[in-house]
């Protein structure tokens, strides 16, 4: 049996990367997996605690949220494909019009 | 059914010709003045239905009748289950006595109109539009069954006495006339606003009967004082008394007929019926007591003083007005003085006579003047002369006004008038000001006879003027009101012989019942009844002399020094109308300086300060506002790690 501490500390580390990659690359699609990874470090959470609790509703989670995330990735990169027809570019530092 | 039972119908049917006009009086014949009489009329069949019923005894069987007291109401505005507004009806013998004058006299000067209006044109609409609405809010005002409904109707009569005295609204004179009206009267409305508070505060309730029940003691009979003399001061507005008697003069700039009905007969008649219906209150506070009969006094004395020269023909009416007002507040103070000492209450009773009297004899003076402006198409005296030869009707009737204004026995004013100073000078037993202001009283009763006899010389007497050349006598439709209330004026104190007589009809606390004999004994053995018929009599005979027969010469009033500075000082109104406007130029206009100096720089430069302040700082601020998505992020990010780091700093995952 794996300690728990190790997945946590797995989930850390997945989770630290993937807001370094969120917030330091330029790639939309990059910033895109990198929010992926983020999604699934906490769904490894979801299903560590699940086994560890012996409670099967960690697991139900870790689904739903694959689902919501399948659906995320599909309207962000439909957004990214409509951002790349308007503005021709998806780097983040060109897309700045969200101030006043 | 009883007839009480339709008393809301009495000003419904008004406001809604003044609608139906309103909106379709262009289609109309006569712009619509035919519904307006339709609807005066109806309104006077009711409200004569509910005089009948008084009068025959009905009315005090009928059902829903308190203590003499009809009442209709329901709940305006419920603010908490102690504090509510209401509207409803309250009807008494006094409301009763005001709807029967309103209503007869709208209904004779709207059908009057027809004719002295009829040639305004497409004009004619508003006009009755406006006519209509007022018949309305002043029967409301008289029916109202709480202070603040009758608030709320006071302030409309304002308005279409605004509306109706800038009629010709095209006349500069008329238009700043209707404003004066309508400012000068504001600030008696002020104060009986301030009244109207004051008693909610106090009493917690407005409604008519739940105040006159009241038993007032200690520190409420105070402020009860403070109220009723805030209350008299929107009298003192709405009647035109001393000092903000000033506006009513100016008034006449707007039609004869509207002068008749609102400026003579109905609207400031008011402020008296405001009075009398607070009676109750009032005859608890002798302070303003004094205070009304004092103001009552003085003006009625120094607004006769200033009709004795007046070259207007509607301006002496006017004054005579005031002077009348004066009459009728003056009994009231008098008479609520008495009361108070215990000492009966036919002040009350002889006022609210004088004011139906007063009613009837002066819409007939001005509707009769109106006649002659509509003939000779000029107000000014001084070119009439001779007209009683082509105007026979008017000329007639006019006097008959004349002499029941001057209180010639057996006409209707010298019954009132006698019992008004009857009231003073019994009061004098009191205090030496009622002596004073009897004296006042009676001066001003000599007064009235000679300007009304001046005026009446020098309109219809003498040698033709030359406005007066191609006079000829009114047509029928204004000369008919004027027979009728001709026969009003003349004949309205047989009231006091029918049944128990006016004093057993209208009456506050004690009946004054007297048979018809008794009266006639009362009046014809008091001595004071000889001097006040003396004075009149002489008043009348000099204006005789001085303007028929030319035995003085009215010159004499101007051949000194001393007499012309008087007279010019009566010309100007003993200065006030140029006081009110020095008044309004130094100091409300200075005041209004320094307040728009304030304004500008200290409110707008606090305002302006404040938005300086915001402005640089969000100038600043709005730089860490990139639009990047990602510095937005680490923000967050780094937000949630210092409130996770305080969290666990602090213990909170523990």
């Amino acid at each position: 049996m794996i300690p728990i501490e190790y997945f946590l500390a797995l989930s850390a580390i997945l989770f630290s990367l993937g807001a370094y990659g969120a917030l330091t690359r330029r790639n939309t699609i990059v910033v895109l997996m990198s929010i992926e990874i983020m999604l699934n470090a906490a769904n490894i959470n979801f299903v560590a605690f699940s086994s560890f609790f012996n409670d099967v509703r960690g697991q139900v989670f870790a689904l739903f949220s694959i689902a919501i995330a399948a659906a995320e990735v599909a309207v962000g990169l439909a957004i990214l494909l409509n951002l790349l027809k308007t503005r021709e570019t998806i780097d983040l530092e060109d897309i700045h019009i969200l101030r006043w | 059914m009883q007839s009480v039972d339709l008393a809301w119908l009495i000003p419904v049917l008004p406001l809604v010709a003044a609608v139906v006009i309103g909106l379709l009086g262009k289609k109309m014949k006569q712009g619509g003045g035919y519904i307006a009489i339709g609807a005066s009329a109806v309104s006077f069949v009711l409200s004569l239905l509910i005089v009948v019923s008084v009068l025959d005894g009905s009315f005090d069987a009928a059902d829903g009748i308190v203590d003499g007291v009809y009442e209709q109401s329901g709940t305006w505005i419920s603010l908490t289950s102690t504090y509510k507004f209401e509207i409803g009806i309250y009807i008494d013998q006094l409301t009763a006595l005001m709807l029967m004058v309103v209503s007869i006299v709208s209904t004779l000067v709207i059908i009057y109109s027809i004719a002295y209006m009829g040639d305004e044109g497409g004009r004619k609409r508003r006009y009755y539009t406006e006519i209509s609405l007022f018949v309305g809010v002043m029967l409301g005002l008289v029916l109202a069954n709480n202070y603040l409904e009758m608030f709320i109707f006071w302030e409309l009569v304002g308005l279409c006495s605004y509306l109706l005295i800038g009629f010709w609204h095209h006349k500069p004179s008329a238009a700043s006339a209707a404003k004066k009206a309508f400012i000068v009267t504001r600030v008696g409305d002020i104060m009986f606003m301030i009244g109207i508070i004051i008693l909610f505060t106090t009493f917690k309730t407005l409604n008519f009967r739940d105040l006159f029940s009241m038993e007032v003691s200690g520190s409420d009979l105070g402020l009860l004082t403070l109220a009723t003399f805030f209350i008299f001061g929107g009298a003192i507005g709405k009647s035109a008394q001393f000092p903000l008697h000033d506006w009513l003069p100016d008034a006449m700039e707007g039609p004869t007929t509207v002068s008749a009905l609102i400026h003579a007969a109905t609207m400031v008649k008011a402020g008296v019926y405001l009075v009398a219906r607070s009676f109750p209150l009032f005859v608890q506070t002798p302070e303003t007591l004094m205070v009304v009969a004092i103001i009552g006094g003085v003006t009625a004395f120094m607004a006769a003083t200033m009709a004795l020269n007046s070259p207007n023909i509607k301006r002496v009416l006017a004054y005579s007005t005031i002077s009348q007002l004066g009459y009728m507040m003056l009994a009231l103070g008098a008479g609520g003085y008495l009361f108070f000492s215990a000492m009966g209450s036919e002040g009350y009773t002889s006022s609210m006579f004088h004011l139906m009297n007063h009613a009837f004899f002066k819409a007939l003076l001005f509707l009769c003047a109106g006649s002659v402006i509509h003939a000779v198409g000029t107000e000014d005296m001084r070119l009439m002369g001779g007209l009683g030869k082509t105007m026979k009707l008017t000329s007639f009737t006019m006097l008959i006004g004349a002499l029941s204004i001057s209180g010639i026995p057996p006409f209707s004013g010298f019954w009132s008038k006698d019992e008004v100073l009857a009231v003073v000078w019994n009061a004098g037993s009191l205090s030496w000001v009622f002596v004073l202001l009897y004296v006042l009283g009676i001066a001003t009763a000599f007064m009235t006879a000679f300007y009304m006899f001046r005026l009446w010389f020098m309109t219809f007497k003498g040698e033709p003027g030359e406005a007066s050349q191609h006079a000829h006598e009114s047509p029928k439709i204004m000369t008919v009101p004027l027979v009728i209330l001709s026969v009003f004026a003349a004949a309205s104190f047989l009231v006091l012989f029918v049944g128990d007589g006016f004093g057993g009809t209208v009456f506050f606390e004690e009946s004054h019942a007297l048979q018809a004999g008794e009266m006639l004994m009362e009046t014809f053995t008091d001595p004071l009844t000889y001097v006040s018929i003396i004075v009149a009599v002489s008043g009348l005979g000099l204006a005789y002399l001085v303007y028929y027969k030319k035995r003085i010469s009215s010159d004499v009033f101007v051949s000194t020094q001393a007499t012309r500075s008087l007279y010019s000082l009566l010309i100007k109104r003993y200065g006030f109308t140029a006081g009110y406007d020095a008044f309004a130029e130094k100091i409300v206009y200075g005041f209004s300086l320094i307040i728009d100096w304030i304004d500008q720089k200290v409110i707008d430069g606090i305002v302006n300060g404040i938005s300086f302040v915001l402005a640089t700082a969000g100038d600043y601020v709005r730089r860490i506002q990139t639009g990047h998505v990602q510095s937005y992020a680490t923000f967050i990010i780094a937000g949630i790690a210092v409130i996770l780091v305080l969290l666990y700093l602090l213990g909170g995952f523990r």
